[in-house]
């Protein structure tokens, strides 16, 4: 066991030299996405007109729509990547880093949702909070992703991270409808959906449409863009503990010598 | 063969960098139990109070005026009246009717034919639901200001309808 027996360095992994998780094309994707922002900040601030009733808190609207769809996205991402990480023959970890990148992005983004959406609420309903079906259904998802995060984080290897996280995000993603439809389901103080809604109307101003559109391309870039990099970094950590744990190894062979 | 079982190490001292990291997650699972919990417990209890339409007070069963209450309806025009902190208005839904109470003054966008949701109980001796919370109830349509003045007496007879929903 020649292997066993002899001291070792441990060869560096061409993954540790990268000191950057960024790319020719997450740059791109990151200026595209500095340009989209400020195009929502323009539109958003500037060419968008204010509401009949809401005057000018509607442009938070502009912010707290789009990431809560994206907080949507960025969760449902989880699920299928934890399904594609428990059933998938290799079981490859890359699909448990995009879960666990793409749920610490979704976290940030609920937790976006409902500090403007708190705001807005004082402006228009007169209070900040009131426990009706949309926002307790909304701040239950938010304490559940929290929650995964923090399984994420019980320790272990990257395997066992990996399967209980999984089986995790794939039953939390089952409130995201029940989010979603909870202001048909219950009489709530949270109005229905403007856009995407069951009969297909918009009932929005052309101009406050586009504004919201702008907003949604806007933070789908960014989602994209910190999804890439922060699954990267993910895999330049369980590089890094692998690489620790070799290094131990041989030291421990070393003793032996 | 070199033994390569683990060997337990030193146990992190109190207080210690990796000691905290070892009992965050566990800290945080706990603290995401009791905010599941809290989060539950309010709307449960929130949702004692039933939710009605003006015209399903004392009509549908939970919306007893001998319970408290939170009632839907929009505001009448011409009906507000504020006086030394208080403002009465008349709310209607569906063709009924009746007058409110409020200890305060309402925020948010609290205006005549708005919808609005008011907290209290119901006083069947003055035929006035007391209230002592109101929030303003935002519709789905969303119109440009701009709009609004071009058509000011469209959008104000359109915003004054007491609804049927």
């Amino acid at each position: 066991m020649t292997a066993a027996t002899t001291p070792t360095t441990a060869p560096v992994e061409p993954a540790l030299r990268v000191r950057s998780s960024g790319t020719m094309a997450t740059r791109t994707l990151g200026i595209a996405t500095i340009v989209t922002m400020g195009w929502l900040v323009a539109f958003g601030l500037g060419f968008s007109p204010a509401d009949r009733d809401q005057r000018d808190a509607v442009r938070i609207l502009y912010m707290h729509v789009p990431t809560a769809w994206l907080a949507y996205l960025a969760f449902v991402v989880t699920a299928v990547s934890s399904a594609m990480y428990l059933f998938g023959k290799k079981h490859s970890l890359g699909f448990d880093r995009v879960a666990g990148a793409s749920a610490e992005i979704g976290v940030v983004f609920m937790a976006l949702t409902l500090v403007t959406g708190m705001l807005w609420g004082k402006l228009t309903w007169g209070v900040y909070w009131q426990w009706d079906a949309r926002l307790t259904t909304t701040a239950l998802l938010f304490v559940s992703y929290i929650g995964y995060l923090a399984v994420r984080g019980l320790g272990g290897t990257h395997d066992q991270r990996a399967k209980r996280s999984a089986v995790i995000g794939l039953l939390a993603v089952i409130e995201i409808p029940l989010v979603h439809f909870s202001v048909r389901m219950w009489r709530s103080l949270h109005q229905e959906a403007s856009v995407l809604d069951s009969d297909g109307d918009v009932d929005m101003d052309g101009l406050m449409l586009f504004s919201l559109f702008v907003g949604v391309v806007a933070f789908t870039l960014l989602y994209v863009w910190l999804l890439l990099h922060r699954s990267r970094v993910i895999a330049m950590e369980d590089l890094l503990d692998d690489q620790g744990l070799d290094r131990a190894l041989d030291q421990r062979r070393a003793e032996f010598l | 063969m070199t033994d390569l079982t683990p060997r337990s190490g030193p146990e992190p001292r109190p207080g210690s960098r990796s000691g905290r990291r070892k009992w965050l997650p566990i800290v945080v699972i706990a603290g995401v139990l009791v905010a599941g919990g809290v989060i539950v417990t309010q709307f449960l209890r929130s949702a004692v109070d039933y939710y009605c339409n003006v015209d399903e007070v004392g009509d549908r069963s939970g919306c007893d005026t001998n319970r408290r209450l939170r009632v839907q309806g929009v505001v009448e025009l011409g009906t507000v009246v504020s006086s030394g902190g208080d403002t009465d208005f008349v709310i209607a839904f569906n063709g009924a009717s009746f007058a409110v109470h409020y200890d305060g003054e309402p925020g948010g966008i609290f205006k005549e034919c708005i919808p609005v949701v008011v907290h209290g109980r119901f006083d069947v001796a003055s035929n006035t639901f007391m209230g002592d919370r109101v929030e303003v109830k935002h519709s789905d349509e969303y119109v440009s200001v701009n709009d609004a003045r071009l058509s000011e007496a469209d959008a104000l007879a359109d915003s004054c309808e007491t609804g049927t929903t």
